[in-house]
């Protein structure tokens, strides 16, 4: 055989070598399933059984990743659901399904924990719907956003982050993408209550939950659901702003109250609204991974601290405090409708340190508020010897 | 057939490549816009005959109807013009090198459209990975097809005769060398892009880290090599220094559009960059831009694959060294590039 011919054989071989390097590490592709949310077990010292028989039960309630359902209790649409969830196909009308393994799930998970591929590398780190905490909305701080405050994010994307707009989709693509999102953060909310439970068990329970109807549903999916259902009716009451209003006397007052003892916002804002006030903070997805790692760290059970760790390295992304905004950027997440930085002031941002100002702060004050932080972007600050818009890259 | 004016072995190569290339940014673009099960069924589309899928519904109806059906109709225009090449190849005798990528190529194209219509039909990412690496690998065979056949072909053919009669020269090893390496390289990427493309949801934060850090090393290496090769064969007056300039323009750009899809993908990397940087408007999830960078870097990388072919064989890849150090001039004088 010429050398030639060798070569090709060599080539071949490449070939071999290329094809193996694409399928490493996996035979056919595995069917989705949804990841248990083992950082909580491990917590709550679950054995292997009750966390199996957590798995369980959300199955029957919750289904799978490819076919989702759900009790009436829920109130949720299956058919948008089906609409959203499931492998990526779509048919000779161009109707898609799959839509939140298509667009979400790559950085959300297929589980909703905000683990997806790309988790690592976005900063700040995707949503964990679990919890069933979401920041932006137009409710109260304590409560869910409603299926429009849903819609709104995924229409709007969220500036600043990594959490892209899908305005170029049709309205009943977005909206079974909401109605999925809903649907993850129940069934991780449902999740959480039902590992936590197993703390309340009697001995007669013999360490496994009730399996009735009483209790799966009745004292714990329920719960969660009303919850959501209550959202609708849980908007948050805005007064107009006047029509007459004085701009710069209200950009005045709200100086004035940023800077006061009422609102406070100079503490995390900072003297000069760059965001430089206190900066050591953790949201609420990242502080119990802080205080869990010290809780570790100092316990005795090195057992249970060397399972919790490995548990921490592959179910939790390293930790990192959130700093205060930047208020002199112009890029506001949550929306930069007057009325959005109303909602984030009177209600402030649930998950994140941000405090409500409701029954602080009188409704026509916040108005003031949020007319001085949307000035900020422009305002000329003689005080700091800029005789410009004091704009962020200013600190660089 | 070796003496007529037109060179057919290579014209019909040729146009297997430049329909490759087309084939090539369907596939692409099916990935992009996860099209790939528009059409639930294989060989058929929505039970009818492929070929007979009524064109209307087919140029009229949705868009990812439209690039997975065209994708499959290219497809089968490229499994036959492989047949034609082949036919051509052995009919015009070309040297064994050619006969022998003539056969892989119809293997490789079969194999592609059985790889197609199984990760349609099982619905597998994993099939679809194999398939997006086996894309790249044939569009290398046919533009070795359609160097290897020109007639006066490229590289050791522009030298005088007793430059095959002399050893190697260290830089004319290190051009042939390197350019092997590069089309290792190249795809090695091309493996490495599959895998990030067709992502699996269920695979872990850990894993795509390695995986992104795997391709920005790939891409350093490439860069690397083609810097290299720029070098090496900058002071001849050579094919092969055409082509490493060109390479090393393409791979800048490359590297440009990598960026640019992670931007258009993720946003700014934030955590890398000064807060200040951060992009004031949310960035828009399916946009044309979007597509068209993401695509371009795909196609842009398969090129830099075939580009890497060529680069090779004018730098004395396929040749005999046994042959040139022994100083017997190659046996077959037909149409091949050596003739």
């Amino acid at each position: 055989m010429s050398m030639t011919h060798s070569r090709i054989r060599r080539l071949s071989q490449l070939f071999i070598v290329g094809m193996a390097l694409a399928v490493s590490g996996c035979g056919a592709t595995p069917p989705a399933s949804f990841r248990a949310n083992l950082v909580e077990a491990t917590k709550q010292r679950l054995t292997p059984d009750q966390e199996k028989q957590v798995a369980t039960i959300l199955e029957a309630m919750f289904g799978t990743p490819d076919r989702p359902c759900v009790l009436p209790e829920t109130g949720l649409d299956v058919a948008k659901l089906r609409l959203a969830a499931g492998p990526v196909r779509s048919d000779i009308v161009g109707r898609k399904n799959g839509l939140y393994r298509e667009h979400c799930a790559h950085c959300h998970g297929i589980t909703g924990d905000g683990l997806g591929p790309t988790a690592a590398f976005l900063n700040p780190y995707p949503r964990d719907y679990r919890p069933g905490v979401f920041k932006f909305k137009s409710t109260e701080r304590a409560d869910k956003p409603t299926h429009d405050d849903l819609v709104r994010i995924l229409h709007n994307g969220i500036p600043g982050t990594s959490m892209p707009s899908f305005a170029l989709l049709s309205e009943t693509q977005v909206d079974a993408l909401a109605e999925y999102v809903k649907y993850l953060a129940m069934r991780g909310e449902t999740e959480l209550a039902l590992m936590r439970a197993f703390f309340e068990l009697d001995d007669a329970d013999q360490g496994k939950l009730p399996e009735t109807r009483e209790f799966l549903v009745g004292e714990t999916l329920a719960v969660v659901a009303d919850r959501w259902k209550a959202a609708a009716d849980a908007a948050i009451p805005v007064p107009q702003m006047p029509a007459d209003i004085d701009l710069a006397a209200s950009i005045a007052k709200g100086r004035e109250l940023f800077y006061g003892d009422k609102a406070n916002c100079v503490k995390c804002h900072g003297p000069t609204a760059l965001g430089d006030g206190q900066a050591n903070d953790y949201d609420d997805w990242n502080k119990p991974i802080v205080e869990w790692k010290k809780e570790l760290a100092g316990t005795e059970d090195r057992a249970w601290a060397s399972r919790a760790t490995g548990v921490l390295a592959g179910d939790a992304l390293t930790p990192r405090t959130i700093p205060p905004r930047n208020l002199r950027h112009g890029i506001y997440r949550g929306g930069r409708r007057p009325l959005d930085l109303y909602y984030r002031i009177h209600a402030g941002i649930n998950g994140a340190p941000m405090p409500a100002a409701k029954g602080t702060i009188a409704p026509e004050d916040i108005w003031h508020i949020v007319n001085y932080v949307r000035s900020l972007p422009y305002e000329l600050d003689g005080e700091l010897g800029v005789d410009r818009p004091m704009v962020a890259r200013d600190r660089f | 057939m070796s003496t007529s004016r037109v060179n057919w072995t290579h014209l019909v190569a040729c146009l297997l490549v430049a329909v490759t290339a087309v084939l090539l940014c369907f596939g692409a673009l099916v990935t992009t816009y996860e099209a790939a099960m528009a059409v639930p069924d294989w060989p058929a589309t929505y039970g009818h005959n492929m070929f007979l899928f009524p064109m209307a519904q087919w140029l009229g109806g949705p868009w990812d109807l439209f690039l997975e059906h065209g994708h499959r109709l290219l497809g089968a225009v490229v499994g036959l013009l492989s047949l034609l090449v082949a036919g051509v190849v052995w009919r015009t005798g070309q040297r064994p090198a050619v006969r022998s990528l003539a056969v892989a190529a119809v293997l490789l194209v079969v194999v592609q459209g059985l790889l197609g219509g199984a990760r349609v039909l099982l619905d597998d990412k994993t099939i679809a990975k194999v398939h997006a690496c086996t894309g790249p690998l044939f569009f290398a065979v046919a533009i070795a097809i359609a160097t290897l056949t020109r007639r006066a072909g490229p590289g050791l053919v522009a030298q005088p005769r007793d430059a095959l009669l002399m050893p190697p020269q260290p830089r004319a090893v290190a051009a042939t060398v390197g350019a092997a390496a590069l089309v290792i390289a190249a795809y090695v990427q091309l493996v490495a892009g599959a895998q990030l493309r067709h992502l699996d949801a269920g695979i872990d934060p850990l894993t795509f880290r390695w995986l992104i850090g795997f391709h920005v090393v790939g891409a350093i290496v490439v860069a690397a090599l083609v810097g290299l090769l720029a070098w090496v064969n900058g002071g001849t007056a050579s094919v092969a220094r055409r082509w490493s300039w060109l390479l090393a323009a393409v791979v800048v750009g490359q590297i440009g559009l990598g960026c640019a899809a992670w931007v258009v993908s993720w946003g700014l990397p934030s955590g890398l960059l000064p807060e200040s940087w951060r992009l004031s408007e949310a960035i828009q999830a399916r946009s044309m831009t979007g597509a068209a960078v993401v695509t371009g870097h795909v196609v842009l990388g398969m090129l830099i694959l075939g580009g890497a072919v060529v680069l090779w064989l004018v730098s004395g890849g396929l040749r005999d060294p046994r042959t040139v150090r022994s100083g017997r001039v190659p046996a077959v004088r037909r149409e091949g590039a050596f003739a």
